[in-house]
């Protein structure tokens, strides 16, 4: 057994006492009840699993949980899908972050199994781009090595790349001349 | 009426005469088709967007890159216009028509071959597709890149025997010795160089540093130590995995285009010979020392590897070789070990129904002090190696590698 602690979306868990081989996806699930990560080729291939790890340097990355067991994120600072748009008292949903917005308006996903992954993926890039802009010509190639890896089984994305093309063309500071 | 017999006899024994003469060439066509596969001739003479022997193929040597050449049959660009002998000249003496070839080309091990498996080979290319394909011009730093050097370089490191017996050993071990050895090439990479860059034969097959990876010792005394079966070895060659782990790096396009062709007879021969066994080996109990939750390194192995190589390494089938039996771990140097660590390892595809996921790459993940942590933890699980790395060996091992790569890159 581990007696696992960390951050969820700024919020303290644990300690748990959770069994050896558990993954992080499965952690989220059953232990936290939190189902918005979801769980698809459970080896590492589609990427709908991932989440974000904040480093203590400032920087953010992304990982995948069905394939990195819970002990590797002991003690870290991570954030799921929940934790991006801001919530009421009551819990209720006031506000998406820029990311889920861009998605939603230009229709990104249809069946929403990948999406968690893109919305995690793309806050990532999008955190990187604030700490080193890229040029406007390099966007596409930027999207393409940052989202590449991540399966959309109902193939959406030409509408994920078209989205996250026009949040950065849109966010001051993410590009330079 | 006698006469007519033998009339009709010799009249049959006319037609037959083409018949045969054509019978033995499409054979030896066959068998020059099955021995290009033992060679691995495609693997260096056919670029991914290029037609079958076309060549174009870089290679990066200490001095510069070399061009595979065309060696379809096309007499223009390709090997065409050449006679037996002068294709004879190539495979064993490393000299074509227009000139020396370099050692990148492999007559350091084609020497051993018979000469009806040279003349077989030569009736196979001479009946391949015409490639119109022109070769590339190597871009070689002076004074490498003038060919009459390698004239003296043969006249030190090159003997262009022809593969001889040995007479203490079975006929089953010489063919393997032979397939091994000439036109399977293995030594080109197993085996380590010397200063002037030849197989150093007092090290023959101990292994070598090639582009990141470590090209395995297969001596028979490291294999048995290993426990490989002859089934193993037969596994691991003709589909990339097997119970003792799988092929990666540079081994996978040397399965996949040509071990995987091997018949039944010549693997068995090429078990024999790398085991030193004509017989059966039985399975040594595999190691599983058991997990110790103390250890630094039982946090990493869950956190970073337990997801797909199984809580006590006993693999996924079709997405991760186990680390039970594994060879690869089973190393008193972890130069492998460390190199997928850091580089990942690309998804191997054998069959539709069979195959291995890409490992990712923890470069940038893991610091040396993780990867020390990890290595030694792995070894002291899986193997009977010691677990004692300490920081300062797994850097050295980790810029090694490092430089490899890069020397692979320019």
């Amino acid at each position: 057994m581990s007696i696992i602690s960390l951050s969820i979306n700024n919020k303290a868990i644990g300690p748990i006492e959770t069994s050896d081989d558990v993954m992080m996806i499965e952690f989220l699930h059953e232990h936290l009840n939190m189902t918005g990560t979801k769980f698809g080729c459970g080896v590492g291939v589609c990427h709908a699993c991932t989440v974000i790890i904040d480093n203590q340097d400032g920087t953010s990355e992304s990982v995948r949980t069905c394939i990195n067991g819970v002990s590797r994120f002991n003690g870290k600072k991570i954030r799921t899908v929940e934790g991006h748009a801001k919530a009421n008292e009551f819990g209720e949903i006031i506000k998406l972050s820029p990311v889920q917005e861009t998605f939603i308006e230009n229709f990104s996903f249809q069946c929403g199994w990948c999406t968690s992954g893109f919305v995690n993926e793309t806050t990532v890039l999008v955190e990187r781009l604030k700490l080193m802009p890229i040029r406007v010509s390099e966007i596409e190639t930027v999207i393409e090595k940052a989202l590449g890896d991540h399966v959309c089984r109902c193939t959406g994305y030409v509408k994920y790349y078209k989205a996250v093309k026009e949040l950065i063309l849109s966010t001051e500071g993410l590009t330079r001349p | 009426m006698k006469m007519n017999v033998n009339i009709l006899k010799l009249s049959a024994l006319c037609l037959a005469l083409p018949l045969t003469a054509n019978a033995t060439q499409n054979d030896l066509v066959e068998q020059g088709k099955y021995l290009a596969k033992l060679g691995d001739c495609t693997a260096c003479h056919t670029i991914d967007e290029g037609q079958a022997n076309g060549g174009g193929l870089p290679f990066t040597t200490p001095f510069g890159i070399v061009y595979s050449t065309n060696i379809s049959s096309n007499k223009e660009f390709g090997i065409g216009h050449y006679s037996l002998e002068d294709f004879t000249d190539a495979m064993r003496g490393g000299v074509a028509p227009k000139g020396n070839l370099y050692p990148a080309m492999p007559y350091t091990s084609y020497h051993l071959l018979t000469d009806q498996d040279i003349e077989a080979l030569y009736r196979y290319f001479m009946s391949t597709k015409p490639v119109k394909q022109e070769n590339r011009d190597n871009d070689l730093m002076f004074p490498t890149n003038i060919r009459m050097g390698l004239k003296a370089w043969n006249l030190v490191n090159h003997d262009s025997k022809v593969f001889e017996a040995d007479a203490d050993k079975s006929e089953k071990w010489n063919r393997g010795s032979y397939i091994v050895n000439g036109l399977g090439h293995c030594g080109e990479c197993h085996t380590p160089r010397d200063a002037m860059f030849a197989m150093d034969q007092s090290r023959h097959f101990e292994g070598e540093l090639i582009g990141g990876a470590l090209a395995s010792n297969i001596t028979p005394k490291e294999l048995n130590r290993q426990g490989w079966t002859k089934q193993d070895l037969d596994d691991v060659l003709r589909k990339g995995y097997s119970r003792k782990g799988t092929v990666f790096a540079g081994m996978y396009p040397v399965v996949f285009h040509s071990f995987s062709h091997l018949t039944n007879d010549d693997m068995s021969a090429v078990t024999s010979y790398l085991l030193d066994n004509d017989g059966e080996i039985t399975a040594k109990s595999d190691t599983f020392n058991g997990h110790d939750k103390s250890d630094p390194g039982y946090d990493l192995y869950k956190g970073y590897c337990a997801g797909c190589h199984g809580i006590d390494g006993e693999g996924k089938p079709n997405v991760s070789p186990a680390l039970i039996a594994n060879a690869t771990i089973d190393k008193a140097v972890p130069i492998n070990t460390l190199s997928v660590m850091l580089n990942g390892v690309e998804e191997q595809r054998y069959s539709y129904t069979h195959g291995f996921y890409a490992m990712p790459s923890y470069r940038d993940t893991l610091s040396v002090k993780q990867l020390t942590e990890l290595t030694n933890y792995i070894r002291k699980v899986w193997t009977k190696q010691p677990s004692d790395l300490t920081e300062s060996q797994v850097q050295e091992w980790v810029d090694q590698i490092e430089d490899s790569i890069a020397d692979a890159a320019h």
